[in-house]
């Protein structure tokens, strides 16, 4: 649920989503669920050549277990506050 | 369940504990990275700043015997990075001797 | 593979008091080899072998003083180690217990 809200900060911002069949996609992050789908728009895959099939594709819904990294934008992104929801979360999952 | 040392009672205490450390992460596929732990979750999906992956690229001389393959590394760099947990192997943070 | 440590003993047939650890359910041996030395086998086939911190009920399992074998060599060492508990196919005990 943290990751899913951190993700959810980060709509309308550019992202880089890597997946495990190697491709990476370059976009602006639109939405994202629960299971970290993610839907992004004005897409540029990198290394355009090799996916050549790709390049008329302007947005894409992306399932989540098919990602293996996304890069984020460092300076949208809060560390202290990632760190102390994570250690808030920990706290509640301990019963 | 008591723990032989650190006061650890269970494997997440090891994570959480590292939260804004340097960890060595190993994932699935020779990949391995090394960054700052910012936040993580149940699945060890985790986010780390500071990224270094590093890529084990084996190439199977033809004709060699079994383990003498060349290793070949590839690095990159990543200021901020989201990892699937579903990849992870293993997490190691810093030793604390 | 290799001459390593075999799995864990299977579960021993009802035996009226069960003496610690060296029969009884498979949650019986995974309690008594908290604190020993073990042997922890990925389904990639590495071993970890290090002193078992303790483990979840996924199987995530935390190491001490841990050794990274492959191939009967050693590639790394850790301090401490978080195993995500899918990788794991068995966890061997590597001393008596």
């Amino acid at each position: 649920m943290l990751i899913f809200s951190v993700f959810k900060t980060l709509t309308d911002q550019t992202v880089s989503v890597e997946l495990k069949n190697d491709l990476s996609i370059t976009g602006t992050l639109k939405s994202v669920d629960q299971f970290l789908n993610i839907r992004l728009d004005n897409i540029k895959v990198q290394d355009e050549a090799r996916h050549p099939h790709m390049m008329a594709v302007k947005n894409c819904f992306i399932r989540g277990s098919v990602v293996r990294y996304v890069q984020l934008p460092a300076e949208h992104v809060d560390t202290q506050l990632l760190e102390d929801a994570t250690r808030r979360e920990t706290a509640v999952q301990k019963r | 369940m008591d723990a032989s040392s650190s006061g650890i009672q269970e494997p997440f205490d090891l994570i959480r504990l590292s939260l804004s450390e340097r960890v060595f992460v190993k994932l699935r596929g020779d990949r391995e990275l090394t960054g700052v732990l910012h936040a993580y979750d149940g699945h060890m999906n985790l986010i780390l700043s500071d990224v270094e992956e590093t890529i084990m690229i084996v190439d199977q001389v033809e004709g060699a015997p079994e383990g003498h393959a060349t290793v070949n590394v590839a690095k990159r760099k990543m200021e901020m990075l989201f990892v699937r947990g579903d990849g992870v192997i293993l997490v190691s943070p810093p030793s604390r001797t | 593979m290799d001459d390593s440590t075999p799995p864990p003993p299977p579960p021993a047939a009802a035996e009226p008091p069960p003496p610690p650890t060296t029969s009884g359910s498979p949650t019986d041996f995974l309690k008594g080899v908290v604190g020993k030395r073990v042997v922890v086998r990925l389904t990639s086939g590495v071993d970890y072998r290090g002193i078992l911190s303790c483990l979840d009920g996924y199987m995530n399992i935390a190491l001490e003083q841990t050794e990274e074998h492959v191939n009967g060599r050693v590639t790394n060492r850790y301090g401490d180690a978080f195993i995500r508990g899918n990788n794991v196919l068995y966890i061997s005990a590597a001393e008596p217990l």
